[in-house]
């Protein structure tokens, strides 16, 4: 990293925001010998990661199919290029074929947290007892894959504390088994029983579990529950906060059969090893990390102010996130806060007129579980991903974006997960 | 098969402030009440009101004599749920429009402190405070958020309430006191013989389970659903003009006080603290819709924030979390503007129309619910023709009522936080202890569910158990799940957890109510989608997709 003026920085590549989609892009870039800056304000929206990394699932699959004779991520990802014209996999059209080789260079980059990549979705449980498909997922939530339980699923729930319920888990699941998933059972550890246990909140518990004895208490309780057959145990996702304190390991060994976590809501115990793991793969890579909120920004080539320095790059990513991240806003009206970049709600019609600054109730509809404009608001951008302007062509040559904030997909609710993140993070990063 | 020995004297349909306080006040002189609701208590025009038990000001420049009936039954209704009313002051900013006051806005600031101080006379009766002159510099101390330029304020006393509970509470008296209490239930039919109303045919929404019910009077307190209920069921008329009311919730108490702002229109409106929370309100437009099918618009959005930005201005930059309403069912008169309608209410009897023993109600006010509902009683009793006690409901504390305990020292006695024990003892009063009894069994009970306002889980497993909880989303009304700024991120799966296992929910159920708490939740919050409850909207987006609901 070459400087001038002092905290100053000169790279080749300037990366904005800290998530995923940003963290990727800084990777891939280092890896092809790029100087690369980062600069983030906060972690990311991958921080509240639920520990399981959607890219797509087979939205065609009839009620009552088998698990098994689902499409994988990879087929499942261009039918949905194929159904919504405005999806970003269907925008970078051929470049969608890379989602193999992002998916694998992640899972590759970080690879103490993450398990290698099936063809097929891993089938990972929620809390609320859902099934959702992800292509890739951390380590210790592989053994809850519902196609690869030998036996029954032992599901279990701590009795000292009410924040999971085995039963409603186990009742849920229930219905997979007919699909090729395993019988579950529900069951419950004797653990956080103690004095002011009940209330401890998710991180709180993750690092009861770290200390030497801790994990293998858990594994010899769970031992003892377990019905006959049990194949695999599913544990509430709190197996400790730092993954080099190896408590699923551990309590696996102690239980004598494989363990996994449950998929996480937020607050996300996997979202923080995740976020924690980008941290540290970004250190060790080289990549010069700028800690601090824009504060002046002109676009590629002009120094960009942020937490006091200066950083200087031809080619910019813009990876900000969407509405969690910041990097769309809405006060009144759409708005990209960086650059001023047009932001345009899904479902609008490029020649039509904008719809940025209509109301929410006309970004909206009444139904709650369905496809919502406005939550899908982004930038729009061509088939190298860089943004378009109000005249529907790149706004700069050298200016590309990653991630959410991306219009187009609503990566909770459409299966996408974060796999545009990881797509288009891979394909920005290999722009040099 | 209905079952023929279900008979009562009186069968009231209608879960709001009047339906549950008639039937409270019927069933404590004595009568055998069936009280049917089609979804939850309050889910109408009395949950949706602006939450506040008022002495009606208004009424003083046509009839003082109002003034002091609405005043002395606020009275009553501290008197008998203490623990749920909490005082908002107001303040009347003294307003002008440029350097200089002109004569006309003198003459006006002077009104101002005459009529309030007429109203003062009154406060007594609701131990409200008498009104104080302010000056410019003592309005600024008090409520900074104002804008510059003010001449001083005066003050108004009044009282806030959860009207929810209200509504819950006066329902579950009713069920003490001997009513058979039926939520999620519609009245299908009522039967006539002979020009009377002799039955109501129900349905269960949930079970689908029928029944036919043998009364000797039928009150129909279905709000603005009344017209339309008393002309299916019974051919008769009930005269109504209804008037939307749109409010919005802020994510924290914006301003110290309650704040008398003027919309663009000249309309009276304001910004109040309010629980937690603080709201703003509200609109008053004709409505001819469907009732089932109401959302706030967002140019009534606009409408309120503009009004309140004339004296408020910061309030652009608050957290507008909710934009909720509800239908006023003003007696129908033709010709003057929605705000000049009385506030009255009115008792229809469909004797003339073919329907004797059907009783329809219209009109009247959330503070005023216990004075109706005596009149509404009185009416019945006669329809009824039985010997029975005198009313009591003035004086008979609402479940909780009879005591108001120390929140410091139940949360040292019980082991818990201050606030959560304040929140409780506000929500249940001497019923707190029972809350917090199942902490004392049961130590996991003590978790904080939500971190806004400190909902414990030992509560949701009491409103479950006690209050008639037949679905999740009846707890937003019990004890305000998911209705916070997080919207239910954070508490709405482990209370599902908690409510499927005390009503026995198969898995799919949990997973169905959960979707449809936040269905609920979405069309209050879709009209004010934007900042950082755009932000919070996106992570609950997270949180369906974990309900694995296929679209």
């Amino acid at each position: 990293m070459s400087a001038g003026a002092p905290g100053s920085v000169a790279a080749d590549l300037l990366v904005l925001g800290g998530g995923l989609a940003g963290a990727v892009a800084a990777l891939t870039a280092r890896e092809r010998g790029a100087r690369v800056a980062l600069v983030r304000r906060a972690p990311g929206a991958s921080a509240l990661s639920s520990g399981g990394l959607g890219v797509a699932w087979d939205a065609e699959a009839l009620p009552g199919e088998a698990l098994r004779s689902r499409r994988g991520w990879l087929e499942s990802a261009r039918r949905l290029a194929a159904r919504q014209p405005e999806h970003p996999y269907a925008v970078l059209g051929e470049a969608l074929e890379a989602l193999p080789a992002a998916v694998a260079f992640t899972a590759r980059e970080l690879g103490a947290l993450l398990a290698p990549p099936l063809e097929r979705n891993r089938f990972l449980a929620t809390a609320n007892g859902a099934a959702l498909g992800c292509a890739l997922c951390q380590r210790g939530m592989v053994a809850g894959d519902l196609l690869e339980v030998p036996g029954k699923l032992a599901v279990a729930d701590f009795r000292g504390h009410l924040g999971w319920d085995s039963r409603l888990v186990a009742g849920g699941l229930a219905a997979f088994a007919a699909l090729g998933g395993p019988e579950p059972v529900a069951l419950q550890l004797d653990l956080f029983t103690g004095p002011g246990q009940g209330l401890l909140r998710p991180h709180e518990l993750a690092r009861a579990l770290e200390p030497p004895g801790a994990a293998e208490e858990a594994g010899r309780r769970l031992r003892e529950a377990l019905p006959a057959g049990a194949g695999a145990a599913l544990l509430p996702p709190v197996l400790g906060l730092d993954p080099a304190a190896r408590v699923p390991e551990r309590l696996a060994s102690a239980a004598g059969l494989p363990v996994a976590e449950l998929l996480s809501d937020v607050p996300s115990v996997p979202g923080l090893r995740l976020q924690a793991a980008l941290d540290e793969r970004l250190r060790a890579a080289g990549v010069e990390l700028v800690e601090g909120a824009v504060e002046r920004a002109e676009g590629p080539g002009e120094p960009l102010l942020a937490g006091g320095r200066e950083v200087t790059a031809a080619t910019w990513v813009l990876a900000t996130g969407r509405f969690t991240g910041g990097g769309v806003v809405r006060r009144g009206a759409l708005r990209e806060p960086v650059l001023g970049l047009p932001v345009h709600a899904g479902g609008e019609d490029p020649a039509g007129p904008r719809l940025h600054s209509r109301p929410p109730a006309a970004l909206t509809q009444a139904r709650c579980f369905g496809p919502q404009p406005l939550l899908a608001a982004g930038l729009r951008v061509d088939r190298d991903l860089r943004p378009l302007g109000e005249d529907g062509r790149p706004v700069h040559p050298r200016l590309l974006a990653a991630g959410a904030v991306i219009g187009g997909h609503e990566p909770a609710q459409d299966g996408t997960g974060l796999g545009v993140a990881l797509l288009t993070g891979w394909l920005a990063g290999r722009v040099l | 098969m209905p079952d023929p020995a279900e008979r009562y004297d009186v069968v009231v349909i209608g879960g709001g402030v009047n339906g549950a306080g008639t039937a409270r006040d019927l069933a404590m002189r004595g009568l055998s009440v069936l009280l049917l609701e089609k979804a939850d208590f309050g889910v109408g025009a009395s949950g949706n009101s602006s939450g506040m038990i008022h002495g009606g000001i208004r009424y003083m420049l046509s009839d003082r004599r109002v003034t002091e009936l609405a005043c002395r039954d606020s009275g009553y209704i501290q008197r008998i749920a203490p623990h749920l009313l909490f005082r908002i002051p107001f303040l009347m900013p003294l307003a002008s429009r440029g350097e200089e006051a002109t004569l006309v806005e003198r003459a006006t600031w002077y009104a101002t402190e005459v009529y309030v101080g007429t109203y003062d006379k009154y406060q007594p009766l609701k131990r409200g405070k008498p009104s104080v002159r302010l000056s410019a510099e003592e309005t600024y101390a008090l409520e900074p958020s104002l804008r510059p330029g003010l001449r001083g304020a005066v003050t108004l006393d009044e009282w806030g309430i959860d009207a929810f509970r209200l509504c819950a509470l006066n329902a579950l008296s009713a069920r003490a006191h001997g009513a058979v209490v039926r939520t999620w239930t519609a009245a299908r039919e009522v039967v006539r013989e002979q020009g009377r109303a002799v039955a109501v045919r129900w349905q269960d929404a949930l079970t689908g389970e029928r029944g036919e019910a043998r009364t000797a009077a039928v009150f129909n307190a279905t709000g603005a659903w009344s017209p339309a209920f008393a002309r299916r069921h019974a051919g008769a008329h009930v005269p109504m003009r209804p008037g939307k009311g749109v409010h919005l919730t802020l994510d924290r108490r914006f301003s110290n006080y309650g704040v008398i702002c003027t919309a663009v229109d000249g309309r009276q409106m304001f910004l109040m603290p309010h629980e937690t929370e603080s709201i703003i309100g509200t609109t008053d437009d004709d409505y001819y819709g469907d009732p089932d099918d109401l959302e706030a618009s967002n140019d009534e959005v606009e409408y309120l924030l503009e009004g309140v930005e004339s004296l408020v201005p910061g309030v652009r930059r608050a957290r507008v979390t909710r934009a909720w309403c509800g239908l006023r069912t003003t007696i129908h008169a033709y010709g003057p503007a929605e705000d000049a309608l009385s506030r009255e209410h009115a008792l229809h009897d469909h004797a003339a129309e073919g329907a004797a023993g059907l009783l329809s109600i219209s009109g009247g006010k959330l503070a005023s619910y216990r004075a109706q509902s005596q009149e509404a009683a009185d009416r019945l009793v006669a329809l009824v023709g039985k010997p029975v006690r005198p009313c009591r409901t003035h004086e008979e504390p609402l479940p909780g009522g009879d005591e108001v305990p120390d929140p410091a020292r139940l949360a040292a006695e019980y082991g818990v936080a201050a606030p959560a024990a304040a929140r409780l003892v506000y929500r249940h009063g001497s019923r707190a202890r029972a809350v917090l009894g199942l902490v004392r069994d049961d130590p996991r009970l003590g978790l904080v569910l939500c971190r806004d306002e400190a909902i414990l889980a030992a509560e949701v497993v009491h409103c479950v158990r006690e209050e008639q909880v037949r679905r999740l989303q009846d707890l937003r009304r019990r004890c305000r799940l998911a209705v916070g700024g997080c919207a239910g991120t954070d508490c709405a799966r482990v209370a599902a957890q908690l409510a499927g296992r005390e009503l026995g929910w198969s898995a799919e159920q949990v997973r169905a109510e959960l979707a449809d708490l936040l269905e609920v939740g979405w069309r209050e919050r879709r009209p004010v989608l934007d900042a950082h409850q755009l932000v919070q909207e996106e992570l609950l987006r997270g949180v369906q997709a974990g309900l694995g609901v296929r679209r």
